[in-house]
């Protein structure tokens, strides 16, 4: 509990004493004196339309557009010839100005977006007039490295799902607002918090977990959409087997430098420390409805830097991971990095597609955009690694070790591919990957678990006078080649949308949201935002109008300035 | 406490519990004073001020003295026999108490070098934008100039490691003028 100051604790008092109101009360906000704005009529997602959500134009009902994760919107009333017309059509203020990662989440004409600390807004998608206003009545212990994040809501019948920085999972009612039920998904003393969007399917919500920097055993659960409660755990860190095969190389082949006799006496000493070896899943993972499996990357090892502590490939840290949608049961494992110590995890959200195999037969895979600054192409059936795309951004000094002093090596621990989800388009099958360029140098530093603290086992430093910037990289999955790339002043962080018009709208730290040619990567329309466009754009249309939807708040990871905005456009009537 | 505050609490039942809490903290924070100022400002450099610090940085540090993370021949006694809900109590009290200016006269020539040497090595990246620190991160805008440079050192020492390196890691690059103007940099952000 906060204490308030002495001074205050009268005041204190009464407002408890006088705000005896139950507190579900406390967490909604409606139109407060401009008359009544309500939904009319509650949104009922069924499960079909949540299957088939990438397959229309009219609703956006997926953070990433659908189960498959491809962030396109097929409509093209938007396109190359028209879009240098687009034109705001409100700018939404939330209450919050922080950090901005939501991807709306509209169904029927009603939009349901996140901001940071966990607020939820109800609004009219083509007016942003506001239905209610929901804010998360926030424990007293967050555990966070990277910024108040939320990235949004998921939708089932008439209920939206998000999780929480104090590491809840609750329910809302989508007309009201009002809290349906919470669940404790993890404990936030010792590092799980949740800033990703629930996936939901089939009456299970799935939510994986952060904490990577702070000694977590990492993890995705299902839930029960109706009661919350837990129906299944697979934790991304075995208890047994986590050391792995011993693997010299990374995916791409290159040597990383490993002591592996070293690392074999350490695991004969100490083999008990898959309680704290990291590893969090925290974005959607895809979902295959046809083999009822869903595929998810997860992220870096504990300590980050510091591996002499955590002997073994680290399984299944740095890996794309299939599990069995119904029971949580492995399925196969892919590992990028086994014993990683740059946090070069794997966390951009994993896209089904087809893609021709090594022998140039289409067959279902599943890609990832890297950190490495590689697209990884793998059979959906087997996880085997068909191909990886040339280098997006520049790459040296793979694989050196950190040094007390510090080691410089190409990309730095932000990436290539952060957290940002990829567009993919099956019309120019492009995947679209926002990359970051920012040279680092890796320091280690001895460091025993610090009891749900920061655990970084040594620091990243920026190197002083050298250029950071980012890159927007097309990549053909049957080749693997970059079809065309774009350059941008700062570093790219945030969602990428495509679009049956030929579009890829994207944003930038300073402001600019940008749409470019998906076929070439001609810049077409820019519009400024006035603060970080970092969020995940979406698209939907309401009474034939196409409207596309981009947060503007901001990054803290990056920080980028700050801004509470969420900016909606259209083409003028 | 004034009559009219007396018939108010007589009147709210929910009132008392929360006020005796206030009372009790308060009596705990005592033996904190001497070293720390009652209101959190301490009463000597080398001290830091726990006023305005974030509450989860002030609530870890006592479980680290307390659970043997950090070991100072002061603070270790003291916060040997706190419980848990102490340890947040006191976190709390003093983190809702306002941070007074320091008395420090800053070198704004060494003040300037200090913000290039912070902004280089990513500090913000964990302590934020002005320093104002974020969850177990401490806030250190405003902090005594004496304690930042005790700190700095004894993580590039190794006698204060239970932050898990990364300090340590950071405190590597940082010769001891840097360490001098990183601290007319953060002290000199007052409050």
């Amino acid at each position: 509990m906060q204490v308030p100051s002495p001074r205050f604790h009268w005041i204190a008092a009464l407002l408890l004493a006088f705000a005896a109101a139950p507190s579900a009360a406390q967490e909604i906000q409606g139109q407060g004196g401009r008359g009544p704005a309500m939904i009319i009529k509650a949104p009922d997602v069924s499960q079909q339309m949540l299957d088939n959500a990438d397959k229309q134009s009219v609703n956006w009902l997926h953070t990433n557009g659908g189960y498959s994760q491809h962030r396109y919107y097929p409509g093209s009333q938007i396109n190359t010839t028209n879009v240098k017309r687009l034109r705001p059509v409100y700018l939404f203020q939330t209450e919050v100005k922080e950090s901005m990662e939501t991807a709306p989440i509209v169904v029927d004409g009603i939009m349901y977006m996140t901001t940071a600390f966990n607020h939820v807004y109800a609004l009219d998608a083509t007016t942003g007039q506001e239905f209610w206003h929901y804010k998360h009545n926030m424990g007293p212990i967050t555990t966070f490295c990277c910024g108040p994040n939320n990235r949004g809501v998921a939708i089932e019948g008439g209920r939206l799902y998000m999780g929480t920085l104090d590491a809840k999972l609750v329910a809302l009612d989508a007309k009201t607002g009002q809290k349906l039920w919470e669940t404790q998904i993890a404990d936030p003393e010792k590092g799980y918090s949740e800033t990703m969007a629930p996936t939901v399917v089939g009456g299970k919500v799935l939510i994986g977990t952060n904490g990577g920097e702070y000694g977590i055993r990492g993890f995705v659960k299902a839930f029960d959409s109706r009661d919350g409660k837990a129906l299944w755990t697979f934790y991304t860190i075995p208890d047994k087997g986590h050391e792995g095969v011993w693997a010299e190389n990374d995916a791409t082949g290159r040597n990383m430098k490993r002591d592996i006799p070293a690392e074999k006496d350490a695991l004969a000493k100490n083999s008990d420390f898959y309680q704290t070896l990291g590893g969090g899943v925290w974005m959607n993972p895809a979902v295959d409805l046809a083999s009822r499996t869903i595929f998810f990357v997860v992220g870096n090892p504990s300590p980050d830097l510091y591996g002499a502590v955590r002997p073994g490939d680290n399984l299944y840290t740095d890996s794309m991971v299939a599990v069995d949608l119904d029971t949580g049961q492995y399925k196969w494992h892919s590992q990028y990095i086994a014993h990683d110590v740059w946090d070069l995890d794997a966390v951009s959200p994993p896209i089904l597609v087809d893609a021709k195999d090594a022998s140039g037969k289409m067959v279902p895979a599943v890609i990832h955009g890297g950190k490495t600054g590689h697209v990884y192409v793998h059979d959906r059936a087997t996880g085997k690694l068909i191909r990886y795309s040339e280098a997006m951004i520049p790459q040296e000094n793979m694989w050196v070790l950190p040094t007390a002093t510090g080691a410089r090596m190409l990309p730095g621990a932000n990436g290539g591919v952060e957290w940002s989800p990829m567009a993919f388009s099956p019309k120019t099958r492009m995947a679209y990957a926002l990359n970051l360029h920012q040279p680092m140098t890796y320091h280690v530093e001895a460091g025993q678990y610090p009891g749900g603290k920061l655990w970084l086992g040594g620091a990243f430093k920026v190197i002083e006078g050298e250029k950071q910037w980012g890159r927007l990289a097309a990549v053909n999955v049957d080749t693997g080649k970059l079809a065309w790339k774009f350059d941008t002043a700062q570093p790219l962080i945030g969602g990428a949308l495509a679009t049956g018009g030929d579009l890829v709208f994207y944003g930038e730290g300073n402001g600019l949201f940008r749409a470019l040619d998906a076929r070439n990567g001609k810049l077409l329309w820019e519009f400024n935002c006035g603060a970080g466009a970092n969020a995940m754009p979406v698209s939907y249309s309401v009474k034939g109008k196409q409207y596309v939807a981009m947060g503007c708040g901001g990054n803290t990871q990056l920080d980028f300035k700050r801004g509470n905005t969420l900016a909606v456009f259209a083409l003028p009537d | 406490m004034t009559a009219r505050l007396l018939f108010l609490l007589a009147l709210l039942a929910t009132v008392p519990a929360a006020a005796q809490d206030q009372e009790a903290v308060r009596a705990k924070a005592q033996v904190c004073a001497a070293c720390h100022g009652p209101d959190g400002n301490a009463v000597s450099p080398e001290y830091p001020n726990l006023a305005g610090q974030t509450w989860r940085y002030l609530y870890v540090q006592l479980k680290d003295f307390n659970e043997g993370r950090r070991s100072n021949p002061l603070m270790s006694p003291m916060a040997a026999n706190l419980s848990r809900e102490d340890m947040m109590a006191l976190a709390n009290f003093y983190a809702a108490q306002p941070l007074k200016p320091s008395a420090f006269k800053v070198d704004e020539t060494k003040a300037k070098a200090g913000k290039a040497k912070a902004d280089e090595t990513l500090c913000t990246m964990c302590h934020l934008g002005g320093f104002m620190g974020q969850n177990e991160i401490p806030r250190v805008a405003g902090q005594n100039y004496e304690y930042i440079v005790l700190q700095l050192k004894a993580f590039k020492a190794r006698t204060r490691t239970n932050d898990a390196g990364t300090m340590t890691s950071v405190a590597q690059t940082l010769n001891d003028t840097d360490i001098e103007n990183l601290g007319n940099y953060l002290t000199g952000l007052r409050p």
